[in-house]
């Protein structure tokens, strides 16, 4: 498109002929010979040069200085005679490109206008440039944002798998360890893994997913899905791998506990079954009972009934524990009243199948802190396995199954049952406290050691197996007075506090 | 002459009922808590119907199934399988009858009645 050129001047007829000649050198020309015109002119059209007399009106040199300040890019040229051209530099300085004596000379007008065509378009590419300066520190500060505050790990590598970047969550994590290669900072290890999607990616340009295990600064251990994209550099060569890890380690924790829960509901059915068959068949003796009037199988059979039930409530706890994963409420107890509970609970039991019960509790235990009813269960899990084990045992003819309490060290106390039951071969000492591990057929969950020995863990507890098969077994649980600093604890709900 | 029954279940409580069951229509039952045992019952007293359970400590169900067919004068003995295991249809594919346990009554009855008389 033609370049839009204005020419200020009194003198018509000069005008004219400075226009004849700029349209020759093939530009668009317009003249103004008035202050209306040059107002009209300034306001609407679109300019790129203007060949000015500024003296032309009194206001000229005004309309001039105030358009030139709002149309930076408009080149300036003065036309004047000699005698006002010093005027006409100092008013106008560098606003104009250039000072033209009249009359004018066209090779210095040709020279005038090539300027001011070179200027032009120079200061547009200028701004094009500041345009584009502006976009590239936006998109930076919007990516910077992004890197920094997206919901994952990045770090970004290099050849030799050295971090060159990493965003915020990574360096909160991982720490601050730019320069460090990537498997000593997040895998702990002393060389490259074996297979590195960074490597991968390096080598084949192309994006890899993993799911890794990663180690934080604090020694923890998450796992995270990984995903490498190649960075290329002007020559189009990958310079760098970023890499992004999601967390998802609670996505794992919640499948594992899904599927053991699934495995737990499947491997327990069938003792459920055998359960309700047993019930069933106390019904039946019932029924039979009633129906001959026989009072002593009646008498058998609601004996039969209520075991069953007894059972049947104990491995809906269970179940309802396992699956809820219930966290510990502490309490400071008497070591005298809990362990009291406990031998109420048992005596009966063992007396019913003439098993001597012998317990003995050391005087001054004072208090302990703990959840007093998964302790309380938890002992009696284990009594109650005592007994089991004499039930199974068909050598001996007579059996016992002791408790003694008694003080381990000032800061803990220990709890020991012992029983000349069965016993235990290497096997079973050796998965009795495994998930869905039952040494009793369908009459056990496979839960109730893996619970107990679960919450005698989160009190910080310890338990020592000592059995041979035809033995008998001892167990000594022992756990501190105090509940310990990394304790699994939940709140007891406000209403019940004080 | 009383039928006889060998009830092969290493849960008491489910061998008891089966027992208190049969004995109260008038069969003669012997039970045996485990493999070892369910053969050497089967042996001594030849019964005329064994239940059998699938799912029992050392040897199971199937087990006890290949042995007895291996004794000749054992090896028509109709068994029923009784058992909690899912699939339990597919343990012993000769057995004349299979039942889920919590089995229902009047069904067994039913179909050992079939069989022995």
């Amino acid at each position: 498109m033609a370049k839009q050129v204005l020419l200020i001047d009194r003198d018509k007829d000069h005008a004219d002929a400075l226009t004849l000649y700029i349209r020759l050198k093939l530009y668009d020309a317009v003249i103004s010979t008035s202050n209306e015109q040059t107002v009209l002119f300034l306001d609407n059209h679109a300019l790129d040069i203007i060949i000015a007399n500024p003296f032309a009106t009194p206001e000229t040199c005004q309309y001039l200085l105030t358009f030139k300040e709002t149309n930076p890019r408009v080149q300036i040229i003065i036309t004047a005679p000699k005698s006002d051209l010093d005027e006409a530099m100092d008013l106008f300085g560098l606003n104009a490109l250039d000072y033209l004596d009249l009359p004018i000379n066209s090779r210095a007008l040709d020279l005038a206008l090539a300027r001011a065509g070179t200027q032009t378009s120079l200061l547009t590419r200028m701004d094009r440039y500041t345009g584009r300066l502006e976009d590239l520190h936006h998109a930076r500060n919007l990516f910077n944002q992004l890197f920094e505050e997206v919901p994952c790990y990045i770090s970004v590598q290099d050849r030799n798998l050295r971090i060159t970047a990493a965003n915020r969550r990574f360096k909160r994590d991982f720490g601050s360890l730019v320069g460090g290669f990537c498997y000593e900072v997040y895998k702990h290890r002393s060389s490259p893994c074996r297979e590195c999607p960074v490597a991968a990616t390096f080598s084949d340009g192309k994006s890899h997913t993993t799911e890794e295990i990663v180690t934080s600064k604090n020694g923890k251990q998450y796992n995270v899905l990984t995903q490498t994209a190649p960075i290329r550099n002007g020559d189009g060569k990958i310079a760098q791998v970023m890499e992004m890890s999601t967390n998802i380690t609670q996505i794992r924790q919640l499948q594992d506990h899904l599927v053991s829960l699934g495995l737990m509901l499947g491997s327990m059915s069938h003792g459920v079954k055998g359960m309700l068959t047993a019930l069933d068949g106390g019904i039946y003796q019932l029924e039979a009972g009633l129906y001959q009037k026989d009072d002593k199988r009646m008498h058998l059979a609601f004996g039969q009934i209520k075991n069953m039930a007894d059972k049947i409530k104990k491995m809906v706890l269970e179940i309802l524990y396992y699956a809820k994963s219930r966290e510990l409420q502490y309490e400071t107890i008497k070591v005298e009243k809990m362990t009291g509970h406990v031998v109420a609970t048992l005596t009966p039991l063992a007396q019913k199948h003439g098993i001597k019960f012998l317990v003995s509790i050391a005087p001054d235990l004072g208090t302990i802190e703990v959840d007093p009813q998964w302790m309380e269960a938890t002992l009696i899990n284990f009594l109650e396995n005592a007994v089991d084990a004499c039930l199974f045992d068909r050598n001996k003819k007579n059996h016992q199954v002791s408790f003694t309490v008694e003080k381990k060290s000032r800061t803990d106390i220990c709890f020991r049952i012992q029983d000349n039951g069965i016993g235990m071969d290497a096997e079973t000492r050796n998965k009795m406290f495994s998930l869905f591990f039952t040494s009793k057929g369908s009459q056990g969950t496979g839960l109730g050691l893996f619970i107990a020995h679960r919450v005698i863990k989160y009190h910080g507890g310890t338990v020592h197996v000592d059995s041979r098969p035809g033995d008998g077994s001892q167990f000594t649980i022992c756990i501190p007075f105090q509940k310990p600093e990394n304790a699994r604890i939940m709140e007891p709900p406000a209403k019940e506090k004080g | 002459m009383k039928k006889k029954i060998l009830v092969i279940d290493d849960d008491l409580n489910v061998s008891d009922y089966l027992a208190s069951l049969f004995q109260d229509k008038g069969y003669q039952v012997s039970v045996a808590g485990n493999v070892k045992e369910g053969i050497k019952l089967a042996k001594a007293q030849h019964p005329d119907l064994i239940t059998l359970d699938i799912e029992m400590p050392g040897e199971w169900g199937p087990r006890f199934y290949r042995q007895l067919s291996q004794e000749p004068d054992l090896k028509n003995i109709p068994v029923i399988v009784i058992s909690g295991l899912s699939g339990h249809q597919y343990a012993v594919v000769k057995a004349v009858a299979s039942l889920s346990k919590p089995f229902d009554r009047e069904e067994l009855l039913k179909i050992v009645d079939g069989i022995l008389n």
